[in-house]
């Protein structure tokens, strides 16, 4: 079908195929249709360009969390980096995905406050025994812990986030 | 936390999960049967009409419609008229669903994902870059209009920016003013802000780039005035109002012309611009990473008005 059109198009005069791309039959002008001719071709009204592409890849959202910038202590908003290399401890506690310290706050049946410790690698028995003398030191009390040695996590009783965290960046992690 | 019926070795572990590890490998195979809870874990749950304690009134009380359970409806105050019927109603939800919301944005946010490197204070900051850097989200479908800028965390804040929000407060103004940066306040109507959010979905669409409305009656104001650094306001105007915002919170206006990224904190968008170097008319072509530009006179005419 479209053969025909084209033979006729090219008997019937060169400025016919001019104006207007082998394809579709005049009868269908009025109608939009796709355009599935080949990138190098200069369609009636469009300029290419890849010119301004780089503009279009700005606002790509990235798919990973980028590495921060490296920092020589804390930063303005309190974030501090790790270490470059972990203390001589005999565990360690990773950073969490978006580079923080993993102490998390829970509460549960609206007033069960507890802290938790997660990414915790190595001994975590003598985790929990600096965390208690830690916790002793800025409390005063003796505060009732949970080791999970299959998850690797800590749990103490009450809302200790704040300090732990500044500890454990004290400490390197 | 179920206890497994066997005695736990006191020695010191060498391996990370250590005792338990040990304990698992030395006991017999976990069963059912083998299992049961912490002594003083669970707690008998008390059975109504049973027992010298759930039984005789169950306890429903002594007769009466607490006991026969005819008590009325809640809220009913015996004949005196309810509370909830003496109070009058007054419209302070009315119309809620057609108030412009703003997602907030703190000082002390936007300072922490400069530090993380999670946005890019060498280049012009936008709402798309604050989305991508997974900073804030916005839902255009819930009558959010963008994000505010708060002043919670002003004192902290040092960086050097460029930086293109819906509104924000003069504390928050003041605060990146008074490190060097740029703040420009700008209206963008809930299709073009559904595009800014998600740009590339809207590439795949294939559509051209439409031009960005300019605000409704209401919000003209805000967006005129040179106190709000609107985009619609003077260039003389917001100069004076730099000055005099630096008087106010007694800090010296740095000169930003002197800087040498003077060229970027003055970049801003044309009024019905919605993307950073695209024009409203063309076209993106994802998959073969090109643009297509209109030439048609009557299109440019459209698309430049």
């Amino acid at each position: 079908m479209a053969a025909s059109f084209t033979l006729r198009g090219a008997l019937l005069g060169v400025s016919r195929l001019r104006c207007r791309t082998p394809g579709p039959p005049a009868g269908a002008a009025g109608l939009r249709f796709v355009c599935n001719a080949g990138p190098e071709e200069r369609r009636a009204g469009i300029i290419e360009s890849t010119e301004e592409y780089k503009f279009v890849e700005r606002l790509i959202p990235p798919s990973r969390v980028p590495a921060p910038p490296r920092h020589a202590g804390v930063t303005p908003s309190g974030w501090s980096p790790p270490a470059d290399s972990p203390p001589p401890l005999p565990y360690v506690i990773r950073r969490s995905r978006m580079h923080n310290i993993p102490v998390y706050t829970d509460l549960t049946n609206g007033s069960r406050k507890m802290t938790l410790i997660r990414k915790v690698e190595g001994d975590i028995w003598a985790l929990e025994k600096d965390v208690k003398e830690f916790l002793k030191e800025v409390t005063g009390k003796e505060l009732p812990t949970q080791v999970n040695e299959v998850t690797m996590t800590l749990k103490v009783k009450g809302h200790f986030d704040g300090e732990l965290k500044q500890w454990l960046t004290s400490k390197g992690f | 936390m179920l206890a497994v019926t066997c005695e736990r070795n006191m020695s010191v572990p060498k391996k990370p999960g250590g005792k338990a590890l040990e304990v698992l490998q030395n006991l017999p195979r976990i069963t059912l049967a083998n299992l049961r809870p912490e002594p003083g874990s669970k707690q008998r749950e008390k059975k109504r009409g049973r027992g010298q304690h759930g039984g005789n009134r169950s306890g429903r009380g002594h007769k009466g419609e607490r006991q026969r359970g005819t008590r009325p409806r809640l809220g009913f105050e015996g004949g005196q008229t309810p509370f909830y019927l003496v109070i009058p109603k007054y419209g302070y939800n009315e119309g809620h669903s057609r108030r412009p919301q703003y997602q907030p944005l703190s000082l002390k946010r936007l300072q922490y994902l400069i530090d993380l490197g999670r946005v890019d204070p060498t280049q012009p900051i936008d709402l798309t870059q604050l989305v991508n850097a997974r900073g804030v989200t916005v839902q255009p479908l819930k009558r959010d209009y963008g994000v505010q800028l708060v002043d919670e965390g002003a004192d902290i804040f040092a960086a050097k920016i460029n930086i293109e929000v819906q509104r924000a407060s003069e504390g928050a103004i003041a605060a990146i003013e008074r490190n060097g940066g740029v703040i420009s306040t700008s209206f963008y109507d809930p299709i073009s802000l559904g595009m800014l959010i998600k740009p590339v979905p809207f590439f795949m669409r294939g559509q051209p780039i439409p031009k960005r409305m300019l605000p409704g009656e209401d919000m003209v104001p805000y967006y005129t005035f040179a106190k709000n650094r609107g985009y619609l306001a003077d260039p003389e105007k917001i100069r004076q109002a730099r000055l005099a915002l630096a008087q106010k919170y007694g800090y010296i206006l740095p000169d930003i012309s002197k800087d040498e990224l003077y060229h970027m904190l003055s970049m801003r968008k044309d009024v019905r611009q919605i993307f950073f170097g695209l024009a409203p008319g063309w076209v993106v072509n994802m998959p073969e990473k090109k643009i297509l530009k209109p030439t048609d006179e009557k299109l440019l005419k459209y698309y430049s008005s």
